[in-house]
């Protein structure tokens, strides 16, 4: 995929090490304006540290990354400001369990944001109910289910109006009957043109809503391509190797 | 004596030495709630020697016996040239030794925090202060509601020190030497303190549990 804009988020030569773990190796990667990046992968191949190093809520050895083109600063109110300008969706919702879903929702846009209070809540509601769980706002987390919650916890990062939106394994922790309101969601996301990279299982969405597929082993990329080409047509043994694990 | 004789005689005594210990324990209980926070978010701060100053203070004084602080207060620091009136050797004490119980309790109560509320809190830009004011210190408090119940009882319980130094107007403790050097109130002296410790602990526990049962947090 070419284009001349900057990318929102690029890797480039990215080493990270856990002690004597080397968890990433030598990562590069480009997500432009508009793109969704699916990463797949089997448990331990560096997907989620991927994914945090982004924001960095993991540190990296070596290497750069860039949002919009600028290295991501590395701590103070700086690092702070990035933050905010990247939504990060959890496999386990992670939403703040002493307050309500409306309170979760503008607790960072009139901290963070300095929105007024009056216009997060009305920005926050819009956002509830285009997830459909504008009638749970009141309630607090642990009085929803987990499908609404995460979907409450994806309004909630779209309340910072992210440039873009990174998603670790977001509907691993459901019920399966909770897995498509989840996905519906981030479908319509993607078709609003969300820059989006998800670290997920679920290979229908994938084939049916990535511009392009990531295939993650022992902290390295050995694949990318459109879905089509991954799914149907894949050029590595190793992506060979498991896509037929998951046809088990 | 017997005890009514002792409430005809001193009952206004009593009284007064009632409000003086609630006064007491409060001005105690919230320097140590003040102090407490203000230890534990160095505590949990990225900055290494605060972290190392905080357990340390805490290992000071959640290990210290109160009398030998007092002691230490009273005697020891007119040698540094710092001479405290009797009142403020005692409130010093009955702060600084529950506020190490207090940040003990917070400590315990940021644990029942899942990590993964600080990992989104770090990820939608919020700064380390306002993720304490938000995010940690608020769980923490509303989780320890039981705890710190029965640490105010125990500073009030401290606050008996006073009796230790002479303190005008006295204590619940100090009334019960003063009453005894001068009539032989004996035992019942010391019931008549006893009761009015306890009916204020009891008090102190209802207004905990029904506190604790309007912010407790759903999990
Ligand atoms: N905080 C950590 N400390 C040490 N090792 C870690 C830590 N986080 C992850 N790892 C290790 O790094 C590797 C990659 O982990 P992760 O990125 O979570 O993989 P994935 O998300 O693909 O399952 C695994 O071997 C994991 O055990
Ligand atoms: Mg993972």
């Amino acid at each position: 995929m070419i284009q001349k804009d900057t990318p929102i988020i690029e890797l480039k030569n990215v080493n990270k090490f856990f002690g004597n773990l080397h968890v990433l190796k030598d990562i590069s990667l480009q997500v432009h304006k508009g793109e969704v990046v699916v990463i797949i992968g089997p448990s331990g191949s560096g997907k989620s540290t991927l994914c945090r190093t982004i924001n960095r809520l993991e540190t990296i050895n070596s290497g750069e990354i860039l949002i919009e083109g600028v290295q991501i600063p590395e701590e103070g109110k700086e690092l702070a400001a990035l933050r905010s300008q990247i939504g990060m969706v959890f496999q386990s919702f992670n939403l703040f369990a002493h307050m309500s879903i409306l309170d979760n929702m503008t607790l960072a846009p009139v901290d963070v944001l300095k929105m007024k209070r009056k216009d997060a809540r009305a920005e926050a509601m819009r956002l509830l109910e285009r997830v459909g769980v504008a009638d749970q706002a009141n309630k607090v987390p642990s009085q929803l289910s987990g499908g609404q919650q995460q979907r409450a916890a994806i309004a909630r990062a779209l309340a910072m109006h992210p440039k873009a939106m990174l998603f670790d394994e977001p509907t691993s922790a459901l019920d399966p009957e909770m897995i498509g309101e989840v996905l519906n969601v981030m479908t319509e996301l993607a078709a609003e043109g969300m820059t989006m990279l998800i670290v997920t299982h679920e290979m229908n969405f994938a084939r049916r809503v990535a511009n392009r597929v990531i295939l993650m082993d022992g902290g390295c990329i050995v694949e990318e391509s459109e879905p089509d080409t991954f799914f149907s047509d894949p050029q590595t043994d190793r992506a060979k190797l498991f896509l037929n694990s998951l046809n088990k | 004596m017997t005890i009514s004789a002792l409430l005809s005689q001193y009952g206004d005594r009593y009284l007064q030495a009632l409000f003086e210990t609630w006064k007491l324990t409060v001005f105690s209980f919230a320097g140590a709630f003040l102090i407490g926070i203000l230890i534990t978010v160095m505590r949990v701060s990225p900055i290494k020697p605060l972290r190392v100053f905080g357990d340390f203070y805490v290992q000071i004084f959640r290990n210290i016996p109160g009398a030998a602080l007092l002691i230490l207060l009273v005697y020891a620091l007119p040698y540094l040239k710092i001479v405290f009136a009797y009142r403020v050797c005692v409130l010093i004490a009955t702060t600084l030794i529950p506020s190490a119980f207090c940040s003990e309790h917070l400590m315990s109560g940021i644990n029942t925090i899942s990590p993964g509320q600080i990992e989104a809190a770090r990820a939608l830009g919020l700064s380390f202060f306002q993720m304490i004011r938000r995010v940690i210190i608020p769980q923490a408090l509303r989780s320890t509601v039981l705890p710190m119940t029965n640490l105010l009882v125990a500073t009030m319980l401290t606050t008996s020190l006073g009796s230790q130094v002479p303190l005008r107007p006295m204590e619940l403790t100090g009334i019960v030497s003063y009453i005894n050097t001068r009539s032989a109130g004996g035992v019942a002296a010391f019931a008549i303190s006893a009761a009015l410790y306890c009916a204020t602990a009891l008090l102190i526990g209802f207004a905990g549990s029904l506190i604790d049962r309007k912010v407790r947090i759903l999990r």
